[in-house]
C-alpha cells in the first residue's frame, strides 16, 4: 500500500526514508463500500486521500442533475480539494463507485507534516501546483475542443475507465449528452483499430 | 513611461503587505527576495505573452490591469482578469515549458513584478519559508479557480453577474464590458441588460 504512495510521490520529490516516515506516520487506512459518500455538500473536507484500490467520483447537483467534475482511480488523489485546502464547506459530493481502500491524511496532520519537514512542504507545493495546472488544462480543453475531440482525447488517455465507469457518468464528466457519448462510442467501435492483427 | 522611485517603493511595500496575507514575512526576508524580481512595464493593450511563445515569467501586477484569454476560432475567451497584487501569466506554459495557448494582454498601462522560471527555482532553494508562501499562494489560486469553475457550471447568468458586481465593484468600472461579459460567459447584450438592472436598484436604494 505504502509502496504505491511512495511511487506516486517520487514523481514530485525525492524523499528520504525519514521524510517519508513523517508522512506515513500520519496516514490512516479507510475502507469504503461502493456508493458511499466520503463528503457531502456543506461538510468540510477533512481528508486528502490516495486511492490504493477502487474508483470514486466528485459531483454536484444542478437542480436534479448530477454534474461530475472529477473521476479518480487507484494511484490518484481524491478529495473535495478546494474545501480541503480552504477549510470551508464543500460544494461537492465525493462518492465511491467501486469498493475503495484509501490512505488518508487529515488537514491538521498534513499541516504538522509541513512544519516537521521542509521537503514535505515542497511536495505539498508541487502537488497543489499540479492540481492547478490539471484544472487549467481541463478548462482550456473544454473551450478549445469540440465534443468529438474531447471524447477521443479522454478515451485515449483513460481507456480502462470506459469499462469501469457507467456511461452516463462519463458523459456527465465530459459535459455531453448521454446520446452523444453513445454515438461517439459506437463510431470508434466500427472503425478498425490501428494495429489490430 | 517614467515613474518615480517613490512609486516603485510604494508598490513594493504593497507587494510585501499582500504577500503577508499568505504567510508571515519580515522586512528582511522580503529584501532577500527583491533581487529576484524584475520590473517590466507595458503600455495598455500590449500582448505580454502571445500564443505559441513559451512563458518565461510569473507576474504579479504592481499597478495596472491585465487579462488572459484563449483565442478560439476567431473569438477571444477571457479566462482571467487581474489587477494590483494578483498573479497573471500563462501557467501551463510557465510550468511545463511548452508553447502557450493563452495570451496575456494589458488593458491599462501596467507594471509587473516578474520572476523568471530559473529565479523562482533559486528562490525556493535559497530562502527557507518561501516554500510555504508558494504553497499557500498556489492553494489560493486553486480555490479561486475552482470557485469560478463551479459558478460557471452551477449558477445562473443573473447570479454570476450579481455576485461579480458585488465582489468586484472596482473591476466593473475598469474593465471594458465585452471582456467582463466574456469572462462571466454572458452574452454582451445580456450583460448590458443586467447592468441597467443593477443601476436602477442602486438609485432606488
Amino acid at each position: 500500500m505504502l509502496e504505491m504512495l511512495q511511487q506516486y510521490i517520487s514523481a514530485y520529490a525525492a524523499l528520504t526514508a525519514e521524510e517519508f516516515a513523517v508522512l506515513a506516520d500520519k496516514l490512516v487506512v479507510r475502507e469504503f463500500d461502493r456508493r458511499q459518500l466520503l463528503v457531502r455538500v456543506g461538510e468540510v473536507e477533512e481528508y486528502l486521500s490516495f486511492i490504493v484500490k477502487g474508483l470514486a467520483r466528485m459531483y454536484f447537483l444542478k437542480g436534479k442533475t448530477e454534474m461530475i467534475t472529477n473521476i479518480a482511480k487507484e494511484g490518484e488523489l481524491i478529495a473535495s480539494s478546494s474545501s480541503f485546502l480552504s477549510g470551508k464547506p464543500s460544494y461537492y459530493y465525493v462518492e465511491t463507485l467501486e469498493p475503495c481502500t484509501v490512505l488518508s491524511i487529515t488537514r491538521a496532520n498534513l499541516e504538522r507534516a509541513y512544519q516537521e519537514s521542509p521537503k514535505i512542504e515542497k511536495l505539498g507545493r508541487l502537488v497543489t501546483t499540479y492540481f492547478v495546472l490539471q484544472k487549467e488544462e481541463w478548462e482550456l480543453e473544454c473551450m478549445r475542443m469540440d465534443t468529438r475531440e474531447r471524447f477521443l482525447r479522454f478515451i485515449g488517455n483513460n481507456p480502462e475507465l470506459l469499462m469501469r465507469v457507467p456511461q452516463k457518468y462519463l458523459a456527465s464528466y465530459l459535459n455531453m449528452k448521454p446520446e452523444t457519448f453513445s454515438r461517439l462510442k459506437n463510431h470508434i467501435k466500427k472503425r478498425p483499430v490501428a494495429g489490430r492483427p | 513611461m517614467a515613474y518615480s522611485a517613490a512609486t516603485y517603493q510604494a508598490a513594493l511595500e504593497k507587494l510585501h503587505h499582500h504577500l503577508q496575507g499568505y504567510a508571515p514575512m519580515t522586512k528582511s526576508e522580503f529584501r532577500e527576495m527583491e533581487p529576484f524580481l524584475e520590473i517590466r512595464e507595458f503600455d495598455k493593450r500590449v500582448k505580454v505573452i502571445r500564443e505559441g511563445e513559451v512563458e518565461r515569467y510569473l507576474n504579479v501586477i504592481a499597478w495596472g490591469l491585465a487579462r488572459k484569454y484563449l483565442p478560439v476560432r476567431n473569438k477571444e475567451i477571457t479566462i482571467q482578469l487581474a489587477s494590483e497584487g494578483h498573479m497573471i501569466h500563462s501557467e501551463l506554459s510557465f510550468h511545463y515549458r511548452v508553447p502557450s495557448r493563452a495570451v496575456v494582454e494589458t488593458i491599462e498601462p501596467t507594471v509587473f513584478f516578474s520572476i523568471s522560471y530559473d529565479s523562482l527555482e533559486q528562490l525556493y532553494e535559497q530562502i527557507p519559508g518561501f516554500e510555504r508562501l508558494g504553497r499557500l499562494m498556489i492553494s489560493d489560486l486553486f480555490i479561486k479557480s475552482d470557485n469560478r469553475y463551479f459558478n460557471q457550471l452551477r449558477k445562473s447568468t443573473r447570479e454570476r453577474f450579481l455576485e461579480y458586481v458585488r465582489n468586484h465593484p472596482d473591476m466593473v468600472q475598469r474593465v471594458p464590458q465585452k471582456y467582463l461579459a466574456s469572462f462571466l460567459n454572458i452574452k454582451p447584450e445580456t450583460f448590458s441588460r443586467l447592468k441597467h438592472l443593477t443601476r436602477g436598484k442602486i438609485i432606488k436604494g
